[in-house]
């Protein structure tokens, strides 16, 4: 790398802009907001609604082609997912090994009816597998957008390699838009010092228009996207 | 991509004659047209969004170098390495240099108008790299050896036809019609090159300072492959792709959506600030920023054409341009086209080097009615039609010169204007088609008609039939 290229940018950029009369003081990344304040105001405006909001966001998950399972419990989540994996005829899985999904003993229970548990540690061995579970870290009502968040349980590869993806939500999680979520992540991001990797904003399964304008699922990604929706 | 010289004359009357380009781009331009003005339509305060949308960029460029800083600050603290690139040819050689010492194989790469813009495939090819595109649309544009013809359909000009031929030539497969199946194959093709990539390259729509978070938005899912996969990622990223801080995303992302494809929001949005962390289980070991200049601190300079900068190529401005619709975008002779092309090309690569791309339009400004951050095309146009003039390259032509210094000469005087009036209607006549519009006139006003009918010269003036209605 050259350093004299760094130099030559933005000596000719500061150049360029002499004319421009800048504030040199008011240069920063800083607004001032209060994003803690303006989050319990945003997550008082979610609880109140949260019921339309829910409606919305279903409304949105079925409108970009994403199967939604309304589910009142744990229970009936769980035999949602063995209905799938009798019509699917499923054999193998990844999942994440976040906290909800341990709570609710999801994988052992995957692996009593037979199926067989791949890691996300090759990325050889989960392109195969035929299913990938993961939770959902928020939720957008609005766009019916889901919010997936790497971290050491949660790796990306399982929302990503297999050809389904199933993602096991409640409705705690749900932002009424994108403006919402980036005041909670904002707030968040300010209480700890640390970002993730990889965050991925999924809006439907994978698709494609690129040959003569014709809607094609499954280009890359997941060619089937499910929402087991936790009521 | 080959840039040479921009042949606006030339390559547009090419396309105006292929029919099925024709057909393609009324196509595609009608569908993103439609679906983006419903899409604006829903949101309620959408001007207010686009105006704050101009602010936000406004500030970024005009302190484009502190910005750039503190990204700098933040990708380094996320663990990932920065490097800045003049140029294309230094960009090339730093990102094939980042290969050779990660001891690279093959690359994949996802959907980025910056790395065509540097030509890099053919730098990975000359280093004996293979190097393969992912994109639906940018993998048929590579095997047939093509180049994007829209921003974000860069296929679009090809039929399905077309691309059954080319799979089956380039491939060894049988003949398939149904895109589905040409998807189906591509699919399964892009696969293995995913696992077995060394390194990913992508571009990115957003970086963001605070943050040092690079922002890709896509609809395949090729993207999140590129950037998870393989072992390397190298972001290829133009300087002003810049935003400052990361709330800013949320309008960002509403806006650029709505105004591409008319989507609320595309079907997958990667967030990617730094390589992995040493617990993740997944995701690059590396992750380096190429920043590229490439001509783009240069067109800082003028106040007039600055805005040119705050383009988040949607593509609204290409769906919207009457001349656009008509010529395609091969016609623009480099890697942007439509509207946007016209002004930035000529700024990038130099004014000699495209002096009709900024004539290449009428001026109506419906790019500027919908860009996503209110660019004011017309304007910008017109400061680069001055330039071109004042070039010595550009210039009006002697003729064109002549004739305007005849058309003040005529109506400053009412008596002449007058009988040439009466002279022209009987002068046009040899001329006068069977609908009654002018055919084929001769050079150099046969420039108009080979393409279009011209309309003829009426026998009465208007104040004739004025003063005739009026009795």
């Amino acid at each position: 790398m050259s350093n004299s290229s760094r130099e030559e940018i933005l000596h000719t950029i500061r150049k360029r802009l002499e004319g421009v009369g800048r504030d040199e003081k008011k240069i920063s990344v800083d607004t001032k907001r209060n994003f803690r304040s303006e989050t319990e105001e945003v997550q008082k405006l979610i609880d109140e609604s949260q019921s339309a909001l829910i409606t919305q966001f279903i409304d949105e998950l079925k409108n970009v082609n994403t199967n939604v399972i309304e589910a009142g419990g744990e229970e009936k989540a769980k035999s949602s997912l063995q209905d799938l994996i009798k019509e699917k005829e499923l054999k193998s899985f990844a999942i994440w090994e976040s906290q909800f999904l341990k709570e609710i003993n999801l994988k052992q229970e995957l692996k009593d009816s037979g199926l067989k548990l791949i890691t996300a540690k090759n990325k050889n061995r989960i392109a195969k597998a035929d299913i990938g579970i993961t939770e959902v870290d928020y939720a957008i009502a609005d766009t019916g957008t889901l919010v997936l968040i790497a971290d050491k349980n949660q790796p990306r590869s399982v929302s990503l390699l297999p050809p389904i993806h199933l993602a096991i939500m409640r409705p705690e999680n749900l932002a009424r838009n994108i403006n919402d979520l980036f005041i909670i992540l904002k707030s968040k991001l300010e209480a700890s010092e640390d970002i993730t990797s990889c965050m991925t904003f999924i809006t439907g399964p994978s698709r494609t228009a690129d040959i003569e304008l014709s809607l094609t699922l499954g280009v890359h990604g997941p060619k089937e996207l499910y929402v087991v929706f936790l009521l | 991509m080959g840039f040479e010289e921009v042949r606006f004359e030339q390559d547009s009357e090419k396309a105006l004659r292929n029919k099925s380009l024709q057909k393609a781009l009324v196509n595609v331009t009608n569908r993103f047209r439609s679906a983006r003005n419903k899409a604006s339509e829903e949101v309620p305060d959408w001007e207010d969004l686009r105006t704050s949308a101009r602010k936000i960029k406004k500030e970024t460029i005009e302190n484009l170098d502190k910005y750039l800083l503190i990204l700098e600050e933040s990708v380094k603290k996320a663990g990932g390495k920065v490097h800045w690139t003049k140029d294309a040819e230094e960009a090339s050689r730093i990102i094939v240099g980042i290969a050779r010492e990660g001891n690279v194989k093959s690359v994949v790469k996802s959907k980025s108008m910056a790395t065509e813009e540097i030509e890099l495939n053919s730098s990975f090819e000359d280093a004996g790299i293979k190097v393969v595109e992912t994109d639906l649309g940018e993998y048929i544009i590579q095997l047939a050896g093509e180049h994007p013809s829209h921003i974000i359909a860069p296929a679009i000009h090809k039929t399905k036809e077309d691309i059954s031929k080319l799979f089956s030539e380039k491939l060894g497969i049988p003949h398939y019609d149904k895109p589905e199946e040409l998807t189906k194959v591509a699919r399964e093709r892009l696969r293995s090159e995913f696992l077995n990539a060394d390194m990913g390259v992508s571009g990115a729509n957003f970086a963001v300072a605070e943050t040092g978070t690079i922002v890709v938005v896509e609809n395949e899912g090729n993207a999140r492959l590129t950037t998870t996969v393989p072992k390397i990622h190298v972001a290829l990223v133009g300087i002003e792709k810049l935003i400052p801080r990361y709330e800013d995303l949320s309008l960002f992302l509403t806006v650029l959506a709505r105004s591409a494809t008319g989507q609320k929001s595309s079907t997958y949005v990667s967030f990617i600030t730094g390589p992995k962390r040493s617990t993740d289980i997944d995701g690059p070991e590396e992750f380096h920023l190429v920043l590229l200049d490439n001509g783009r601190s240069k067109i800082l300079a003028s106040e007039k054409t600055r805005e040119s900068l705050y383009c988040i190529r949607c593509g609204a401005c290409l769906n919207n341009c009457p001349v656009y619709r008509k010529v395609g975008g091969h016609s623009y002779g480099w890697v942007y086209s439509g509207p946007i092309g016209a002004i930035i090309t000529p700024q990038l690569m130099g004014i000699d080097k495209a002096p009709e791309l900024p004539f290449a339009s009428s001026l109506c400004g419906a790019c500027h009615d919908v860009c996503p951050v209110k660019i004011d095309f017309p304007k910008v146009l017109l400061e680069l039609r001055k330039n071109v003039v004042e070039s010595k390259k550009g210039g009006t032509r002697v003729l064109e010169r002549l004739g305007i210094r005849l058309w003040r000469f005529t109506v400053e005087h009412e008596s002449i204007y007058k009988i040439t009036n009466k002279l022209s209607y009987y002068f046009q006549l040899p001329w006068k088609g069977s609908n009654g519009k002018l055919n084929s006139l001769p050079y150099p006003f046969s420039r108009w008609t080979d393409q279009r009918d011209f309309p003829a010269v009426a026998k009465k003036t208007f104040r004739e039939t004025w003063k005739e209605i009026k009795k």
